[in-house]
């Protein structure tokens, strides 16, 4: 199950508040995990997001290709979003803590997708 | 009545304490003035590379007066040394043990010993490269070397060592940039639109600023969950060649990097100590 991915890694990766499991395709959030809770509005917000740092719909934001990693830090935040290596579309939307610790999140993160995107 | 050569060395002898008085004063003044920050007990000193972690040691070395044990901390390395009188006496040990400066420890520095000069410095620096954040602990001294051996004023270290004690602070972005230089190997740093500086094979970041930027902040600025501030912007595999590109924005500065994909953490955690 998808949505247990999601708590596990949750659980596992100290400073990440929400977790969702997205498709570039349709812009859509797919499944989050289960504690966070986050309004429609603010999932909707972070699927834009992801689709313009990362490119998406043959639009890339910034560079020649679409990117398989994206980090956001801004003063109160840092997002992270992940893209499958088998599925462009599918992409880990890791919304953290700004003293998150990025490696070990990007380690998790990624046996995570692994997972799924496997799965 | 003195004999004129005693009156002589009494005169000197004064004008001697009298300016270290006045070099006493002057730091004690400076001690009082300023705004310490203090984490877990112990002073930072540096925080993002500012001031450069070389300088904050030997500005502490150069406010001691009593004889005082410093241990100065980056992460998990602590490396203790002697200080007195506004001198680095010598290096007492460094943990986890560095064992090829073994020879270092508990020895009085001295001009008369260039390689042990040589070598502390080496060890400094190993420790100090890349810190986010240099703290120091003052600590009760402990016996070491011989009584009459001084060690080397902090202005005299500068001078060996060819540190400049006065240099004026970077702005942030020059600050992350410099701190960071061995995580890119291409910058391009923009202020108010106008390229500042270049590094490095610049011919992609130049094309992403050229075309892309104005209209990737714009679609960035036009989401509900944007914020103001500081960014920092880092994508893998988003150049021709597979390389990795990072945006960094700070009031009217932008920079764009290319950079190593294993240095992400190290790279978010000093943009993190500088602009947060």
């Amino acid at each position: 199950m998808v949505v247990n991915e999601l708590d596990t890694l949750l659980a596992a990766s100290v400073g990440c508040q929400a977790i969702a499991f997205a498709d570039l395709s349709t812009r859509m959030i797919l499944v989050t995990d289960t504690r966070s809770k986050l309004p429609r509005e603010t999932l909707d917000a972070l699927c834009v997001q992801a689709a313009t740092v990362l490119g998406a719909h043959g639009k890339i934001g910034l560079g020649a290709n679409p990117s398989r990693l994206a980090l956001l830090a801004e003063k109160t935040s840092v997002h992270l979003f992940l893209r499958a290596s088998d599925e462009p579309d599918d992409v880990l939307c890791c919304v953290c803590a700004p003293d998150v610790n990025v490696d070990k999140l990007v380690d998790e993160a990624t046996k995570c997708l692994n997972r799924i995107s496997g799965g | 009545m003195p004999e004129p050569y005693q009156r002589r060395l009494i005169d000197e002898l004064g004008t001697q304490l009298m300016s270290d008085m006045i070099a006493l004063a002057q730091k004690l003044n400076a001690l009082a003035a300023r705004d310490d920050v203090f984490e877990d007990g112990a002073r930072v000193i540096s925080q993002g590379g500012v001031p450069a972690p070389m300088t904050a040691f030997l500005a502490v070395v150069d406010e001691t007066v009593l004889e005082r044990r410093l241990d100065f901390a980056v992460g998990d390395v602590v490396v203790s040394v002697i200080a007195a009188g506004r001198r680095l006496r010598g290096m007492i040990a460094v943990s986890p043990a560095a064992g090829d400066h073994i020879d270092l420890f508990g020895k009085t520095l001295s001009r008369q010993e260039p390689a042990m000069l040589d070598a502390a410095f080496a060890l400094l620096t190993d420790i100090f490269t890349g810190a986010a954040r240099l703290t120091v602990r003052s600590l009760p001294a402990e016996p070491f070397g011989s009584g009459g051996e001084r060690g080397i004023s902090a202005s005299g270290l500068a001078e060996i060592w060819q540190i400049d004690i006065s240099e004026t602070p970077l702005p942030p972005m020059s600050r992350f940039l410099r701190v960071n230089e061995t995580a890119f190997s291409a910058v391009l740093l923009v202020s108010a639109g106008d390229i500042l500086a270049t590094y490095g094979d610049i011919a992609g970041l130049q094309s992403i600023w050229d075309t892309q930027v104005d209209a990737f902040l714009r679609a960035q600025e036009s989401l509900p969950n944007h914020q103001d501030g500081p960014k920092l912007i880092c994508l893998e595999g988003a150049l021709d060649d597979g390389n990795t590109a990072a945006l960094a924005l700070a009031g009217d500065d932008v920079a764009l990097m290319v950079y190593d994909p294993a240095k992400l953490g190290a790279l978010h955690a000093s943009w993190r100590s500088i602009f947060q």
